[in-house]
């Protein structure tokens, strides 16, 4: 489960990009965040997975306050917490097997279990023929499919995806919500930001929106 | 896969990619092993060599008659109330003359017209072990030139202070090479992986981001510093044994060097510098991480 209470995040010098947000997200709920750009979907992920720290509030991830932890128990939670960032954070002179990869070894996966996952994530994000493709050298659309693979392929309980759509045709994009379905499914947790109307309007999920800083409820969600 | 092989193939790719200045880093830390260790080698050679010449070492008060028994005694007990000798040897006027006679050899005939007891009278004082600092030995010396009777007293003065002064001399330059030692062993792998880190500051990022623990990240750089400590020390060593067998076969005919024996270093002692060399690479690189973990 996933709690923010009260949280507020200030930039300086007087960028308010989150006022007063309490949210609780459920265990293996699929939970969208919509927003326009600058409304501070961004800010939110961030602040669920430690890249940044409320200003005020509490943020708990799995019962535990995530700004407190530290070292070896902070990378313990990281690789629970998948994320696909917006700006991709990819090695663009890695190949794409070996940017997906990377998420499994460091929580020391077998070799033969890491290749059999890296092959079956690319056959199903449509790039089995960028195995070996050096990252920098593909698309926008194909750097973001190979980011979003990253953060499913350790599988997980907690899946934050930043505008997965942002880049893909219609085919790709219902390609990538099929897997985030199907990690939904095998019970994780995902949270996605997109301004992407298309990819829930015709979804029971809840559906928040960001406005100045501020959440406000768009659509209750089914029942899980 | 595990830890270990984690950490391995990171330090394999760390080292691919950085290899320029990883072969410089090397090189000035085996530089630098070779300086130190060549001033070490001729400084523990050379306190070898005092030791030998130690060994030998006399003090001669010339007198000026030929003490009696009772003399003898009286001088014998003065020499012993300024401290502990070895031994204290008297030789009279003809011992003398003997003896160099039989240094002559061959050439003895030179004295033939000589009479017997041309040479003076003569104490030999073989000082202890503990009285042979050089401060010590002048002491001694201006003592037992007091002694009634006392026309000289020699021990070869003037190459025993400059001996002194060159094992001083040769110490100061082991201590200098030894901080040029630490000083290139730290701050140049600490440099060496500074640079890896700025280039590969976005997958260490990233592997933070996905949950790699700081040992994860650490240990491959901390590995690249032990291996150059290996490295660099076992270069460095190599190169000095080479030059030592090249002096010694060059230099081993007859002369001033053919006089001593140059031995190496032992083992345990080559061991010694290759493990300090692999602690100061270590921490060179330990420091690096660290700041890099704390940002």
């Amino acid at each position: 489960m996933v709690e923010m209470i009260k949280v507020s995040k200030i930039y300086p010098p007087q960028v308010r990009a989150l006022v007063d947000v309490s949210l609780t997200i459920n265990n293996g709920e699929m939970f969208f965040l919509t927003g326009a750009s600058g409304a501070g979907k961004t800010t939110l992920l961030k602040l669920l997975c430690n890249m940044e720290v409320p200003t005020n509030g509490l943020v708990e991830v799995a019962g535990k306050d995530i700004q407190k932890l530290r070292g070896r128990a902070l990378a313990k939670m990281r690789q629970k917490i998948g994320v696909a960032y917006q700006d991709f954070k990819l090695l663009l002179d890695r190949t794409a097997a070996e940017n997906i990869a990377i998420s499994m070894e460091v929580s020391y996966k077998k070799s033969a279990y890491i290749k059999k996952r890296v092959k079956n994530l690319l056959e199903r994000l449509s790039l089995a023929d960028k195995h070996d493709a050096i990252t920098g050298e593909l698309s926008r659309g194909e750097q973001q499919r190979v980011a979003l693979a990253r953060a499913v392929a350790n599988s997980p309980p907690l899946i934050l995806v930043d505008e997965p759509t942002g880049n893909l045709d219609a085919v790709t994009t219902e390609g990538v919500m099929t897997l985030l379905n199907a990690c939904k499914n095998s019970g994780a947790t995902v949270v996605i930001a997109t301004h992407d109307e298309s990819i829930f309007r015709d979804t029971t999920h809840r559906v928040m929106e960001l406005r100045s800083g501020r959440l406000h409820l768009v659509r209750e969600g089914a029942a899980l | 896969m595990n830890f270990w092989f984690a950490v391995f193939r990171q330090a394999g790719r760390n080292l691919r990619q950085t290899w320029p200045s990883q072969c410089m880093t090397l090189l000035t830390v085996s530089l630098s092993v070779l300086i130190f260790a060549f001033f070490f080698l001729v400084y523990t050679n050379m306190l070898g060599v005092g030791d030998k010449l130690g060994d030998d070492l006399r003090l001669i008060v010339y007198l000026e008659e030929e003490p009696g028994p009772e003399l003898q005694e009286q001088l014998r007990r003065k020499i012993l109330a300024f401290d502990e000798v070895e031994d204290i040897r008297f030789i009279s006027r003809l011992q003398a003359y003997e003896r160099f006679a039989a240094q002559l050899g061959d050439d003895s005939d030179v004295l033939a017209d000589m009479p017997q007891d041309f040479l003076p009278a003569s104490i030999e004082v073989v000082p202890l072990k503990n009285l042979r600092s050089l401060t010590q030995l002048k002491l001694f010396s201006e003592y037992l030139a007091k002694l009634p009777g006392t026309l000289k007293v020699q021990y070869g003065q003037d190459w025993i202070e400059r001996f002194y002064y060159f094992i001083r001399l040769l110490s100061i330059v082991v201590f200098l090479s030894g901080g040029l030692l630490i000083l290139t062993s730290v701050f140049m792998v600490s440099y060496t992986i500074r640079l890896t880190i700025l280039a590969r500051q976005a997958e260490l990022e990233l592997l933070k981001l996905v949950g790699a623990t700081n040992n994860y990240i650490k240990t491959p750089f901390l590995m690249e510093g032990f291996l150059q400590g290996v490295l660099g020390s076992t270069l460095g060593l190599a190169a000095l044994y080479v030059l030592f067998q090249w002096i010694r076969s060059n230099f081993s005919g007859p002369g001033f060097l053919a006089m001593f024996e140059f031995t190496f270093f032992k083992p345990p002692f080559l061991i010694a510098i290759i493990a300090i060399s692999i602690l100061l690479c270590t921490i060179g690189s330990y420091t690096s991480m660290q700041k890099f973990l704390r940002t």
